[in-house]
């Protein structure tokens, strides 16, 4: 795990993403107890391209170069299988821009804040975002005040609303 | 399941407990929920196998987890 986290970090240094940060159950786990997942979900900015098309075939391109493959929607790097995941929209842009900096081990990195966790969960709206709402209302230490902005900010309080009660 | 107040005392003590468990789970370093993960990917890869789901058990340095499978 700490040696997937040096090739991204290494992609980030070498431009071939301009940033990421841990997300989905691993980034829930972060804050909440262990769960079962089989993927690392990375949620990436990636640099501009001349046409503006959002692709991730420049992120695979370095990635085959440094001889990783894609296995299915995931790239295998240094055994763990890592999903790449464009920051598709303003929350994903905003959850991204205010990662949090931590440590593994030895090795920086950067995961989601459980406020955008949670959001995000929120806006994705499956049986499993339930249980990871459900998680993290229970377990992370969450910032109240800062949840309520970016629920108001991204339309989703009506939803919180709902699946809180 | 039943409110906690028509459960026996014996019960309610373990819900508590097993509640307060996931919270100290909840509470471990990072790496150390990493090391649990990838045990149960060990545990559970071979249930999901036999139901035809394609799953990868994460291959890193895990000795604790190995020990486990």
């Amino acid at each position: 795990m700490e040696q997937t986290l040096q090739v991204l970090n290494d992609l980030e240094r070498a431009g071939a993403i301009s940033r990421y940060a841990i997300g989905g159950a691993m980034g829930a786990m972060f804050y909440v107890e262990p769960v079962l997942t089989f993927d690392l979900d990375v949620f990436v900015v990636l640099p501009q391209t001349r046409g503006g098309l959002l692709t991730l075939e420049p992120l695979y391109e370095a990635l085959r170069a440094r001889g990783y493959r894609e296995e299915d929607e995931c790239v295998n790097i240094e055994g763990v299988p890592v999903q790449f995941l464009p920051a598709y929209n303003a929350l994903l842009e905003e959850a991204l821009a205010e990662a949090r900096e931590t440590q593994y081990e030895a090795t920086p990195t950067r995961v989601l804040r459980p406020e955008h966790l949670l959001a995000i969960a929120l806006q994705t709206g499956r049986d499993k975002d339930r249980e990871r709402v459900r998680l993290l209302r229970e377990q992370a230490r969450l910032d109240h005040n800062y949840l309520t902005g970016v629920l108001a900010r991204h339309k989703l309080d009506d939803k919180w609303n709902q699946w809180k009660s | 399941m039943e409110p906690m107040e028509i459960l026996s005392p014996e019960v309610a003590r373990l819900l508590v407990a097993k509640e307060a468990r996931r919270h100290k789970l909840a509470g471990l370093p990072f790496p150390d929920k990493v090391r649990a993960v990838v045990r149960l990917q060990w545990m559970v890869a071979p249930l999901l196998r036999a139901r035809g789901r394609r799953v990868r058990v994460w291959k890193i340095e895990e000795p604790a987890a190995r020990r486990q499978a």
